[in-house]
């Protein structure tokens, strides 16, 4: 680790850092204040920065979740992008594998799986649902979690093929020499020290998983309803919702603001030439 | 990982809250309607769909009617922007999913077009009457004649009447050196604006900067004229309230279109020249920013929805409650004449999937909501449906209770002559391609974009792609049926 | 790379066999679909018979002047925003990855707004940039003492694409910030204290050692960013609707509208594939370049 950082650059990234704070937290804050106004606080002028006293309940955030299906909401979007990331990550990084150290297909083949996420969505949604209805999986969590596992196992396989090309192919070849299978290498040697990518990947899929709008509306009626259709449901044709929909919004950051807590250590553990050599 | 338990018992918590909270009546049966519950069906299940929200309360308020007829309602919500991408799917796919399905009439031409719905002549005419009969009579012409019917036959029922009017600020209109100083002005009395040139004028008498006096009170921000739907989606409505008045009929009997005419221009150019009477983002007003600029005291008059009166007058959200005036829709004279015209933009109707298994089943459901309960359901604040049947117009006690009975009338009064003055929405197959095309050229010649007669004919020309894409044939005989429509309710002779 | 055997290639085929089926069997289908319709016309809301009009579709987009400046918006959208999403994310990593003890905090902070739904996001930011009354223009005055003009952000046309820009860079610079982390913490720590030992300065550093290292996960990053940032919908959808005028209307937007508002199957699905045509050409773009940046050997 360098010590050696001169310190005008070392001021200057902390003005940077405070500013991107400022920044990157405004409209999240704004989000928070907002989940607790009334509904006449929303359009007001001046505008209602932070609201009177006896409005920090939860009542807002009880409307979300008993009244307009936001309990199932959660739960069902929890369930498919948990389920879609796991998925993802897992069988993007044997495909990255494959990609990265046999060049499986070549580079016409790799480039085919990421050109998988290039076609706009919106041409493919009618035949998709063509096609999943005739699969009869329409209207339960399957179809989100395989119509998501598409979009997403490109950019697993991607991005952690960009991983494993980095790492030195050495240490799996020792670890082959001594008999280990290459499910064995991979899994022993590569996956922890591509930790930092694969949490990334997981993070990355959930959360477009959790935010993806247009195949949860269309594939799903009553028995499934993603928490991203649950919120949309707040802006009816006389009145918006606002408050519900801020409070929804704060609801739906808990689980990737978890996933950050309890995974962010991998992402702080830099290789050492320690790892490479045992 | 995340664990999923410590999420669901504070999910819990709430939900143990929240069963206090709640404490708002449904409606009960007023008793103005005669009718009978179809017979029991023995527990078949019909499915209704709708956009999300209030709008399906009434299935809510009303189950114990379903039940008592051997139904079992569920309800599939779409989110309000996107119901008519989710039925056509739907629909195209033939999935058979739904059996009552709620849309915006604009796309009846399409959905009975097609074939996805059941024409309901047959059960509307079947005995005894008290069961089946919805009285189509009693709905309002513009919507029975233009929005239910489809091919001379019937195929949706309405449940919701929109329809635009116009909204002012009575205690300023009123106010006696504002008066004197409009008359001194303009050599005319101030009045609420009779034709979109005086529109012109009010508005630009009452757009002042903060500072300057208004009514007697120092401006604190500044204060508008007016405002209008600026934002793309339904600014063509807006201006359509203007070109229809200037006799602007969009197709004749060859789906050739005037909508470059120069009486569409000069409509186009009254919006424009509206604009700077208005806030400086009101080319991003929709809807709520519309509303809530003028129920909070920030504009002199505005054209909006017939829901909006009722939001102006709740203290909790308003801040000019009792001092609003409802009127038509301002005209432009037409042969010495002011022709008044109110634009229909969405409303609501329900019809019966063509390839429902319970056709029957499906239809009592949706008449009990159309014609049995529907006094009940246009009168609750627990829905946005607006009236749209003769009875609701004659029965203001129905919404004395919300409103208080003197103002019920006036707002019933104010509802019936927007209606008499009513416009539809274009519904014939490919309307949400015409309303697009026609929407943003109005919405480029609204910014500054092009000009108005620049904007009209790129409209025009979009027109004409559209009509000989989608067959120019089938388009006239379509378009010729819905101009019978607008002579039987006299909105061309 | 391992070299390669039989055994290898049997090895290769297993690990890529799950994607592979996946990808195969969901993909071909409407790809293959949507290919038959790009040279037909299915106008749905008039008829479902679909007519081979052989090149008709991509004739008539290439005389839609909506489809041009819907490109060209996009276009805009995806060099400038991505290029300012990159550069402020890759700032924002080596910062972050300077500090440890206190990094969740910072990671979690700056990571909120790729986890707020666009629905979500869409719906706020049309309160925050609202002239009347929203938060920014008002503290923009209040703070300014009304020295400061406050812009209509999205309600003049020509701030209302810049607006939409900032707020993808609002949402999608932690994105990058968060690969471009991974990617430095990636890096054998003993790689830069070696150079360092041989005198090299911070800069030199950064330039020779980890900028190169890291240039996989900067290609997959623009990739995806430059991918997703021609998706641009749900932003425009919720905060313009494509106006004022024409001035947002993007390709993914005028996509949506003839799939799903006007059913014109055979236009859009011609115009996806002009689409799918400009990212591929772009994505080889990147590829050669990252092959000459690395000599061709990973």
């Amino acid at each position: 680790m360098f010590r050696r950082k001169p310190l005008h650059l070392q001021l200057i990234g902390a003005a940077a850092l405070l500013t991107a704070l400022s920044f990157f937290m405004f409209p999240v804050i704004w989000m928070f204040l907002t989940s607790f106004k009334t509904q006449d606080q929303i359009f007001s002028v001046p505008p209602v920065l932070i609201p009177p006293a006896e409005q920090w309940n939860l009542d807002n955030y009880i409307a979300i979740l008993t009244q307009n299906n936001g309990l199932q909401g959660v739960r069902d979007t929890a369930l498919v992008a948990s389920v879609t990331a796991f998925i993802s990550v897992s069988i993007g990084a044997l495909a990255a594998y494959s990609l990265a150290r046999f060049r499986f297909g070549g580079d016409e083949f790799s480039f085919w799986i990421i050109s998988t996420r290039m076609f706009p969505p919106v041409a493919s949604a009618v035949p998709l649902f063509l096609l999943f209805r005739q699969l009869g999986i329409l209207d339960t969590h399957w179809v989100l979690i395989i119509a998501n596992s598409v979009f997403n196992v490109p950019f697993a396989v991607w991005l952690l093929k960009g991983f494993i090309e980095d790492l030195p192919v050495e240490l799996e070849e020792a670890a082959l020499i001594e008999g280990a299978t290459f499910f064995g290498a991979f899994r022993r040697i590569t996956l922890p020290l591509i930790a930092p990518g694969l949490v990334t990947a997981f993070l990355f899929t959930f959360v477009f998983t959790w935010n993806e709008f247009m195949f949860a509306l269309l594939m799903t009626r009553r028995a499934v309803r993603p928490m991203t259709v649950v919120i949309s449901s707040l802006a009816g044709g006389h009145t918006i919702l606002w408050a519900q929909i801020a409070a929804a919004g704060m609801i739906t950051i808990l689980p990737g603001v978890l996933v950050v807590v309890f995974l962010h250590r991998y992402l702080v553990r830099g290789l050492t030439m320690g790892a490479l050599k045992s | 990982m995340f664990r999923p338990r410590i999420l669901f018992l504070l999910v819990a918590a709430f939900a143990v809250l929240a069963s206090s909270a709640l404490a708002q009546e449904p409606p009960s049966h007023l008793g103005v309607v005669d009718y009978q519950l179809c017979d029991n069906f023995g527990g078949v299940t019909v499915t209704v769909v709708g956009d999300a929200g209030h709008n399906l309360a009434p299935y809510e308020f009303w189950k114990d009617d379903f039940a008592a007829m051997g139904i079992n309602v569920e309800i599939v919500e779409v989110p309000f922007a996107d119901v008519y991408q989710v039925l056509k799917t739907e629909f195209v796919a033939g999935s058979g999913a739904f059996d009552v399905v709620t849309f915006y009439p604009s796309y009846i031409g399409d959905f009975a077009g097609n074939g996805y719905l059941l024409p309901l002549d047959d059960f509307i005419a079947r005995d005894p009457a008290a069961v089946w009969d919805p009285n189509m009579e009693d709905v309002l012409a513009p919507f029975r004649e233009l929005y239910n019917r489809w091919a001379n036959q019937t195929y949706a029922l309405t449940i919701d009447g929109d329809v635009l009017v116009m909204m002012y600020r009575q205690d300023l209109f009123e106010n006696e050196e504002e008066r004197a100083a409009f008359q001194a002005r303009y050599g005319r009395e101030l009045r609420p604006p009779e034709t979109w040139d005086e529109w012109l004028e009010v508005a630009e008498f009452f757009t002042r900067p903060a500072g300057a006096t208004l009514a007697g009170e120092t401006l604190t921000r500044p204060f508008y004229g007016t405002a209008e739907f600026g934002r793309r989606g339904f600014s063509y409505a807006w201006y359509l309230n203007r070109a229809a008045s200037n006799g602007v009929i969009l197709f004749d009997e060859l789906m050739e279109t005037d909508i470059n005419s120069p009486a569409a221009v000069a409509a186009l150019q009254n919006m424009i020249d509206t604009l700077q009477f208005a806030p400086p983002d009101v080319l991003n007003f929709g809807y709520d920013e519309l509303r809530d600029a003028f129920i909070g005291g920030q504009l002199a008059m505005v054209v909006q929805w017939t829901d909006v009166p009722k939001k102006a007058a709740d203290p909790s959200i308003s801040q000019i409650v009792g001092k609003v005036g409802v009127g038509r829709v301002p005209g432009f004279v037409v042969d010495g004449e002011v022709a008044h015209r109110s634009m229909m933009p969405v409303g609501r109707v329900v019809g019966i999937a063509a390839d429902t298994d319970v056709p029957e089943a499906a239809y009592c459901v949706a008449k009990h909501i159309a014609y049995n309960t529907s006094l009940e359901n246009v009168s609750t604040s627990l829905t946005g449906l607006d009236p749209y049947r003769a009875t609701h117009l004659t029965n203001p006690e129905a919404f004395a209770p919300l409103m208080g009975l003197e103002n019920a009338r006036a707002y019933l009064e104010g509802l019936q002559a927007a209606l008499a003055d009513g416009y539809p929405d274009l519904f014939i197959p490919g309307a949400a391609q015409y309303q697009d095309a026609l929407d943003l050229q109005i919405n480029r010649a609204l910014a500054g974009e092009v000009s108005a007669q620049e904007a009209l004919d790129a409209a025009a020309a979009a027109w004409n792609e559209i009509t000989d894409r989608l067959g120019r044939e089938t388009q006239i005989s379509f378009w010729r049926q819905a101009l019978e429509s607008y002579r039987a309710v006299g909105l061309i002779r | 790379m391992f070299s390669s055997g039989v055994k290898q290639r049997q090895a290769a085929f297993f690990f890529a066999l799950p994607a592979l089926v996946l990808l195969l069997s969901v993909s071909i289908y409407p790809l293959l679909r949507t290919l038959g319709l790009a040279f037909s016309s299915l106008e749905l809301t008039i008829s479902p018979v679909e007519t081979f009009v052989g090149l008709n579709n991509f004739a008539k987009a290439f005389g839609d002047m909506r489809f041009w400046n819907a490109l060209r918006n996009t276009l805009i959208l995806v060099t400038v925003g991505v290029a300012i999403q990159f550069v402020l994310g890759t700032v924002l990593a080596v910062l972050l990855s300077e500090i440890r003890f206190t990094r969740m905090i910072w990671l979690i902070a700056l990571l909120l707004p790729v986890m707020i739904a666009p629905v979500v996001s869409g719906f706020q930011f049309r309160v925050i940039y609202n002239d009347t009354f929203g938060p920014l223009n008002y503290l923009i005055r209040a703070l300014s003492g009304g020295a400061v003009a406050a812009p209509p952000w999205l309600a003049d046309t020509r701030t209302a694409l810049l607006t939409i820009m900032i707020t993808d860079v609002w949402q999608w610079t932690p994105f990058m910030m968060l690969l471009m982390l991974a990617g430095l913490e990636s890096i054998p720590v003993e790689l830069t204290e070696a150079a360092q030992v041989d005198g090299a300065g911070y800069w030199d550093i950064f330039w020779r050692i980890k900028m190169p290292m890291l240039l996989p996960v900067i290609v997959i990053g623009l990739l995806i960013r430059v991918m997703d940032t021609f998706k641009t919908f749900d932003l425009v959808f919720l905060l313009t609707g494509g106006g004022p005028g024409s001035s947002t209307e993007t390709i993914a937007y005028y996509t949506y509208l003839n799939g799903f508002r006007f059913f014109s199957m055979g236009y859009t699905a011609a115009i996806a594939f002009i689409q799918l045509i400009i990212i591929i050409v772009i994505a080889r773009f990147f590829m050669i370049a990252q092959k000459r940046v690395r000599g061709g050997s990973a």
